[in-house]
């Protein structure tokens, strides 16, 4: 598999101020499933992504929890509203402790 | 799927070809490339949310209050037929001004039939612009899912949709 926590990010190329546009981003990450045994659940330490926050210009704009419902190399969208230049981060942290980041510039034309 | 080709990576379907090329069952595919047998030790399966059905999920997320029909304001985009469960596309859009006095605080999307029914809760804020949020979920069996929006005066709006699932996509 493709090298865990790497992310992307994509943003249409033409905005202009004030425009909401959406935002889609994608992280490879296994998205482990719990496993069962005669019909139990396995205890093993799962990994996958629990927590995804996104901050534009420093400023927290979104924030989900999610869970192993999430397919693997997890794929989110959402939207934003473009006020002004800068950096939208979007953070991805996992259940061993991983956190994998990926950031794209807004900027108007 | 057009949204995961952004370039890299082998598919998922590639890979599980190519696993079952070389007669490895699908079933164990988790175990091949998850972190099996963790230095850890020990597991984290109680961290996670209990299996439950989606009344007591329901129940545990909200209590008693009152849950209202929705489907005026929310728009869910799912598919009605999923031919993978491993991978299905969902987006909700609830129509809201999303001023700091009136925006959609939470959207909780929950898979009725899933052994954990709560998938993900979103949070959002103002400065998003428009409500709307997307991902791909994991659907076990043909089930109802639900976008359940929290807006900020507290007000709760529901919206579902029967998803039909050929191929589970939570292995065992």
């Amino acid at each position: 598999m493709a090298e865990i926590g790497r992310v992307r990010i994509r943003i249409p190329p033409q905005i202009k101020r004030g425009d909401v546009v959406r935002v889609r981003s994608l992280v490879i990450h296994p998205m482990e499933i719990v496993q069962r045994k005669d019909g139990k659940p396995i205890d093993k330490n799962y990994q996958f992504i629990h927590k995804v926050i996104v901050t534009y210009n420093g400023r927290e704009i979104l924030q989900a929890d999610t869970s192993q419902s999430i397919s693997e190399n997890p794929f989110f969208t959402f939207a934003l509203k473009a006020t002004e230049p800068g950096t939208v981060r979007i953070t991805f942290l996992d259940t061993h402790g991983g956190k994998y980041e990926g950031t794209a510039e807004i900027s108007f034309s | 799927m057009e949204r995961y080709t952004v370039g890299q990576g082998i598919s998922r379907r590639h890979l599980l070809q190519g696993l079952g090329a070389l007669g490895v069952a699908v079933g164990t595919f988790p175990v091949i490339l998850g972190t099996a047998g963790s230095a850890h030790g020990q597991g984290n399966l109680g961290e996670l949310q209990p299996e439950e059905k989606v009344d007591a999920t329901l129940r545990r997320l909200f209590g008693n209050r009152v849950i209202k029909d929705g489907s005026n304001v929310i728009k869910l985009d799912i598919p009605l037929i999923a031919e993978n469960g491993a991978l299905v596309p969902i987006t909700v859009e609830a129509q809201s001004p999303m001023t700091p006095t009136d925006y959609v605080k939470h959207v909780y999307i929950i898979s009725d039939k899933n052994r954990r029914p709560m998938n993900a809760k979103v949070s959002l804020t103002p400065d998003m612009g428009a409500a709307v949020i997307g991902t791909t979920l994991r659907l076990g069996e043909t089930t109802d899912v639900r976008a359940v929006v929290e807006l900020s005066d507290g007000t709760l709006l529901v919206a579902k949709r029967e998803v039909k699932v050929t191929v589970g996509g939570c292995g065992g």
